[in-house]
């Protein structure tokens, strides 16, 4: 395999696990968040800062995976203040605040990053292996999670939430769980992906790329696992198969964002599942 | 002196964001829906005024091309992106709308170049005038008179004619209005042309003060005017007058003092996210929650 | 025998006026009470009190001997209160069926660890299905809850409620909207939830159906209870009849 393929594939293993952790929050919870970018560098920032400090690669993914987490429900709180649409905006604040002091930080690395992060000692053959293998772990989990109990009542509180209520569903705990949840797996990201490239700058983690993950997810079909990961694999591969794509990346995905939500609101994965119904319509 | 230079600058700061910004808190009053976009009008404001201008020679005639023009592509915005989406929950036209943000600030990078456009005979910017001892520059001047006359003109606009008050009646109070036999779609098509046109003409003063317009410069008004409509009460104009004004002046002194650990985009939410979660409901204006 | 629910004195007032005014009622286990009053006189406040949307100025809420004052709608639906609303709300991405489930599932949904830890529903959707049969929604399982018609959609609001197993159920007016004979066929349904053991607690405005099936009767006016006690002898009273009479039904029958 080619280093070219090899970085390829773990690029499309990390945007899974990326837009798979933000169709949990957004999509099975229905807590729009603009700022998954955050998170995923937060996780990175960690990874990378435990790695230099104390060598120690297990320790180092772990970190990414809590700190995540745990900056995940802290601004999980604020869903609970303010209705959907300024949750976005408030979540559009948390990447741009996190860019933003992140910059200004020289113990973190400022504008220039971090460079020179020692390698995880798997190699990049083993680095891509284990990048796929938390992606097919992460697809695993969010397809229990749909099916289970906890799913069951993300779906009621993304609806309604004082529906919910009064089928003593505590809504706030729920949108707490889905925040956590879902940033913990993009730090999880952040970590595989400070260990992929062994330098990380804060531009990787900006609001536009938040954008894209939502694209990701809005195209797959929001709500559901199979189409978010296959939009996440095609919207990886498309700027590499047409380089035109490449140039014109924010152009393309913008624009896709716009038309699916304007003329096919349910995405990739609702379009399937209206041609199978008619499929099956004798 | 130097005090005094920084309350000119964030005067006319304060300006430019009001006549920005008010386009945005009308959308929001009259639709309940967070106009992102509206950040690509203002650019597409920008830009049109300084193409214009360098293409005929003639500044004024950029301006009025970009006030006429942007109207309707406010206005296409609605129609083609808005009026499907009203029946969805709050956050779909939202995250449309930052869709088309994003795909719009490309398209200007690849019309336009990465490095924006300057304007070729910008005699303005650098005009400066000597007001007892202070130094004002001509685009500033500008700005602030603009934005008087701007607002003069709103007031009048929606207390004096039948159709401004009309559309102050729907805004505040859709029903009532209704009912009264104000013809909805008209206004909201009115909405935007207005809100579009004064964000067009804050967007043609930016690029003239700075004398460039560049594919970021939707992005950094963007995120201020969201901070400055939820400051103002939503759907308010006057608290978005007000609350530009603040924000304007805050600006100028504050990157003094908080520009160390943090830079500016930052500031600026930072300030958004603690207003939105001490009051979801603004502080003069409609409801966030 | 300790009362199910307990208003003890509770007031709000909102935009100047006040809304509740003092209300103390005592609803002990097992009965049937209906809850009546002119437009304005405070009713849905109240209920909105009791059910933890608005929080009162004074007063308390006891729910089985618990103090449920402070605490949240879903709190107060795990210890034993079950509520429908007056516009319907089912979740209507949902079927039918779904609907039910979820509600009998409230032991996995206690919290999210809970939930996320179970996976089967075999027990919830048998439950489900027999209160299905049970409220007269037989053969609509499968069918999405936002295509219902308004009769069949009440109906799953109260299938929903009892679910839940609860002590008592608020029926925030049920009959809104609905014909004589689905009024009549849906005031059986709740006098057999009654018949199942649970209080009832029916706010109307359709006075008819409420005489008919309430054992007990409490009108407000204007914030405050001014009749409490056996239907028959309440609507006898002086002060009742001047308080439907005078608030503006029929003010052209004073001279």
């Amino acid at each position: 395999m080619s280093a070219y393929e090899i970085s390829l594939l773990s690029v499309i293993g990390l945007n899974v696990i990326l837009a798979v952790s933000l169709n949990m929050i957004s999509g099975f919870c229905g807590q729009i968040s603009l700022g998954h970018g955050a998170f995923y560098g937060t996780g990175a920032y960690a990874a990378a800062l435990t790695m230099i400090a104390t060598r120690n690669f297990p320790l180092s993914l772990v970190c990414a995976t809590t700190v995540g987490a745990l900056a995940g429900i802290v601004v999980g709180f604020a869903s609970l203040r303010v209705r959907s649409d300024f949750l976005a905006v408030t979540t559009i604040g948390v990447n741009f605040l996190f860019t933003g002091f992140v910059r200004k930080q020289g113990w973190l690395g400022g504008e220039m990053g971090i460079s020179g992060i020692p390698a995880s000692g798997l190699g990049g053959n083993g680095n891509m292996v284990m990048i796929l293998l938390f992606a097919v772990a992460t697809i695993a989990l969010s397809l229990y999670i749909n099916r289970s109990w906890m799913g069951f009542a993300f779906r009621a509180v993304s609806e309604d939430e004082n529906a919910a209520a009064t089928l003593g569903i505590n809504a706030g705990a729920y949108k707490l769980a889905a925040f956590g949840i879902g940033t913990a797996l993009a730090g999880l990201a952040g970590g595989l992906y400070a260990f992929f490239t062994q330098f990380i700058t804060v531009d990787t983690f900006d609001f536009i790329f938040s954008v894209l993950l939502m694209a990701m997810v809005v195209i797959g079909g929001i709500g559901s696992t199979f189409g978010v990961v296959v939009a996440a694999i095609a919207l990886t591969l498309l700027p590499e198969a047409i380089r035109v794509v490449n140039d014109y990346r924010l152009l393309v995905f913008g624009g896709l964002l716009v038309l699916v939500i304007r003329l096919a609101p349910g995405g990739l994965a609702g379009l399937a599942r209206r041609l199978t119904v008619r499929a099956a319509k004798p | 002196m130097y005090y005094i230079d920084l309350a000119v600058t964030g005067l006319s700061f304060g300006c430019m964001y009001a006549m920005m910004a008010v386009g945005l808190t009308l959308v929001y009053g009259l639709l309940r829906i967070l106009h992102v976009a509206h950040a690509a009008v203002f650019a597409l404001g920008a830009y049109l005024t300084v193409i214009v201008a360098n293409a005929t020679g003639s500044i004024g005639l950029g301006f009025l091309v970009a006030i006429a023009v942007t109207p309707l592509f406010g206005m296409a915005i609605y129609r083609l992106l808005y009026e499907p989406l009203l029946g969805y929950r709050p956050d779909v036209p939202m995250i449309a709308s930052v869709g088309l943000l994003v795909l719009m600030q490309d398209a200007f990078r690849i019309a336009f170049g990465e490095q924006g456009v300057t304007f070729k005979n910008n005699i303005y910017a650098f005009r400066i005038y000597d007001v007892a001892g202070i130094r004002v520059n001509a685009v500033q001047v500008a700005i602030v008179i603009c934005a008087i006359v701007v607002f003069v003109g709103l007031h009048l606009f929606t207390t004096r004619t039948r159709i401004g008050i009309a559309w102050r009646a729907t805004v505040s109070r859709p029903k009532i209005a209704a009912s009264f036999g104000v013809d909805a779609i008209k206004v909201r098509y009115l909405n935007f042309a207005i809100g579009s046109a004064l964000a067009a003409l804050a967007g043609g003063l930016v690029g003239l003060l700075n004398n460039l317009v560049d594919p970021v410069i939707g992005y950094v008004v963007s995120y201020k005017a969201l901070a400055i409509i939820v400051l103002g009460g939503l759907g308010s104009v006057r608290g978005t007058l007000i609350a530009s004004l603040v924000l304007g002046m805050v600006e100028a002194y504050g990157t003094i003092f908080i520009g160390s650990w943090l830079n500016r985009d930052g500031i600026a939410f930072l300030a958004l996210i603690a207003l939105l979660m001490i009051r979801p409901q603004g502080f003069t204006g409609a409801r966030a929650a | 025998m300790t009362a199910v629910l307990q208003l003890e004195d509770l007031a709000v007032h909102f935009g100047g006026v006040n809304a509740v005014d003092g209300v103390t009622v005592s609803i002990a286990a097992g009965e049937f009470v209906g809850l009546i009053g002119p437009n304005g006189a405070g009713k849905t406040t109240l209920m909105r009190i009791v059910s933890g949307s608005v929080r009162p100025d004074r007063g308390r809420v006891v729910l089985a001997g618990n103090d449920v004052t402070g605490i949240s709608t879903a709190s107060r639906v795990r210890k034993g209160l079950a509520l429908t609303h007056q516009i319907v709300r089912p979740f209507r991405e949902m079927t039918v069926l779904d609907n039910i489930v979820l509600a009998a599932g409230y032991r996995r949904t206690a919290n999210p660890l809970r939930a996320a830890l179970s996976v089967g529903r075999k027990r919830e959707c048998e439950r489900a299905a027999e209160i299905l049969l049970r409220v007269g929604l037989a053969g609509t399982a499968d069918k999405l809850s936002g295509s219902l018609p308004l009769g069949q959609m009440k109906r799953l609001e109260v299938a929903r409620a009892l679910a839940l197993d609860p002590q008592i159920v608020l029926f925030d007016e049920p009959l809104a909207g609905l014909n004589q004979t689905e009024a009549a066929r849906m005031v059986e349904t709740i006098a057999d939830v009654n018949a199942q053991g649970i209080t009832v607690v029916l706010v109307e405005h359709n006075l008819e159906e409420v005489m008919r099936s309430c054992r007990r009767l409490i009108v407000l006016n204007d914030g405050r209870v001014i009749g409490d006690g056996a239907p028959q002898a309440v609507m006898a009273d002086a002060i009742v009849r001047e308080a439907y009479v005078g608030s503006g039904t029929a003010s052209h029958a004073r001279h």
